[in-house]
């Protein structure tokens, strides 16, 4: 683990230390380190409440919006602490994307949708026209809506509107997309569809999964994180993770989870 | 663990896009402009403030040291400067009556509005509510007269004065509880429905519960306003010297006390208007004190459920 030394080829991103406490002084997240290698999936798993949700949402410093959080150690982008006081949020915010346990499209057309992030960085009108096309083809999205981006994005079916959701963030070309349970609000054949999606993104990108299931981390991830009580109890390659867990903690859950 | 500035600016090897730290001149103006923001809110609600800090200081400063316990006390009607009493008294009796009709009025129609009338009853009955809001209250006051006072032929009496202020009360009730209704999360509404509660259900067990806190500091608001109003009263009301007997009796509020002596020549009659004024100030700061205090209490238990 030393991003700092070498952001080529070592890990995109860097967990170092992190220590999350809430205002109640309930320890949400205790000493925390992981890597995250480039083009990969990383699964979070545990049982609820172990602080999944808020290791990614820390991960971009969505953690300030929540009012009282504490945060302590470093999260490295490239090499470089985004806890910085020096770093703008908002480019970190655009580096790392984010999506959602809930489809949260805004109400208005599938292309403004899509296109909100470029509009922010005041993109030129045919770089936005191009970009849009792009994010929507890589979130699996651009065959059912091209004939009509202008149609209300919330006339999309739930998965449609993830999938939105995923070409919303994408469009800005972030490096990394933490997504907290993406598919629990939608039905198999979506999920499916999601999880293709997944595959074909983590080829260019860092993904980072937050599920509670875990047969989708066994099928699309390529490293677990397991997570419980607020501590990272065992991280390594998929296969090793679910099939050999070294830790009993981990063996109760995965097999809790398949019975 | 790694010191957090080792480690920035300079990372070899990356690219632009990839760099955090950002000093272009948008950025700069963005952050400068979000920081003066911050400085110039509070300073703009400090100016708004200074003209209700000043009334109330002034107040005080004329009314503070005449007050004594006599003024509420006090046993003879006829000795004016010292007998607040029996306008408290009716101020109270005018604002508790008032309310009961407002909150009776505001509240089902606030909740029918929200939850049961058809998109265009709903929106025509806001619309009506806004209007009355913005209706002067002399107007109000106006119309009551012409109502209650000649055309039902009540007289000038306790009654006339408290339906009339009722009507210029209902529409803040009703305002807060069509929103509080509105704004519950629709999959409560839902859930609630799945479950099989029938709509009138929905709005006792699930929807009330819900919304009571909101609701609470609406009727208190309304009630605020209404202890303030003077227009409504004294166009509908005879002073009466005495506590009313009966709902045809003459009554006097507190700001009815206001109204026939601040423009005294007499300084004892202006003493009384502002020792009305400054027993209305501790009232409505009371109201406000015991509103914040309910409703933080019930607020504590739907911490969550707007999430």
């Amino acid at each position: 683990m030393n991003a700092a030394a070498a952001p080529m080829g070592g890990p995109v991103m860097s967990v170092d230390h992190l220590t999350v406490t809430a205002k109640t002084k309930k320890v949400l997240l205790n000493d925390i380190s992981l890597d995250f290698p480039p083009n990969s999936l990383t699964a979070v798993v545990g049982p609820s409440g172990c602080g999944k949700t808020t290791l990614v949402r820390s991960l971009n410093r969505m953690t300030e919006l929540t009012p009282g959080l504490r945060v302590k150690g470093a999260v490295y982008y490239l090499g470089q602490n985004i806890y910085d006081r020096r770093v703008n949020p908002v480019l970190v915010r655009r580096r790392i994307g984010m999506v959602f346990q809930r489809p949260t499209v805004f109400p208005s057309s599938i292309y403004a949708n899509a296109s909100f992030g470029l509009r922010l960085v005041h993109e030129e009108e045919e770089k936005v026209d191009v970009a849009v096309r792009h994010a929507l083809t890589r979130a699996g999205l651009w065959d059912e809506v091209k004939d009509d981006l202008d149609r209300p994005a919330l006339s999309l079916s739930g998965g449609q509107q993830q999938r939105l959701c995923i070409a919303r963030a994408l469009a800005v070309e972030p490096r990394v997309l933490l997504m907290d349970e993406p598919s629990s609000a939608l039905d198999p054949a979506a999920t499916q569809r999601l999880e293709a999606t997944m595959e074909h993104l983590k080829e260019s990108m860092v993904l980072v999964l937050v599920t509670h299931n875990v047969g989708q981390a066994a099928r699309v991830s390529d490293r677990v994180a397991f997570l419980h009580t607020g501590r990272l109890i065992e991280v390594g390659n998929t296969d090793e993770i679910l099939e050999r867990p070294k830790d009993p903690l981990t063996q109760q859950f995965i097999t809790g989870r398949f019975l | 663990m790694r010191s957090v500035d080792a480690t920035l600016p300079p990372v070899p090897g990356i690219a632009s896009a990839d760099v955090l730290i950002d000093r272009s001149a948008r950025t700069r103006f963005r952050l400068g402009f979000d920081r003066a923001m911050g400085w110039l809110t509070p300073l703009l609600f400090l100016v708004a403030i200074v003209p209700i800090l000043d009334m109330v200081y002034y107040v005080s400063l004329k009314a503070v040291p005449h007050l004594t316990w006599t003024i509420i006390t006090g046993t003879n009607p006829y000795e004016a400067n010292v007998y607040l009493g029996v306008p408290l008294y009716t101020t109270f009796y005018v604002i508790g009556l008032a309310t009961a009709i407002a909150v009776a009025l505001g509240l089902f129609g606030g909740i029918a509005t929200a939850e049961l009338l058809p998109e265009q009853w709903a929106n025509a009955a806001r619309t009506g509510a806004n209007l009355l809001v913005g209706t002067p209250s002399i107007i109000i006051g106006y119309l009551g007269y012409l109502g209650f006072v000649l055309y039902f032929g009540w007289g000038p009496v306790f009654i006339a004065g408290v339906v009339t202020l009722s009507f210029f009360m209902t529409p803040y009730v009703f305002r807060t509880a069509d929103l509080a209704f509105s704004s519950i999360p629709r999959h409560i509404r839902e859930a609630a429905l799945g479950s099989g509660a029938g709509p009138s259900q929905y709005i006792v067990r699930v929807g009330l519960p819900i919304a009571f806190p909101q609701v609470l500091t609406g009727v208190f608001l309304a009630m605020a306003i209404g202890i303030g109003e003077t227009a409504p009263l004294v166009v509908t009301m005879q002073p009466g010297v005495l506590v009313p007997q009966n709902l045809f009796s003459p009554a006097k509020t507190l700001t009815m006390v206001i109204w026939e002596n601040f423009q005294s020549p007499l300084a004892a009659n202006q003493v009384l208007a502002f020792e009305a004024a400054f027993l209305l100030l501790v009232i409505v700061l009371a109201l406000n004190v015991v509103v914040r205090v309910i409703s933080a209490r019930y607020q504590k238990r739907l911490e969550g459920l707007y999430q």
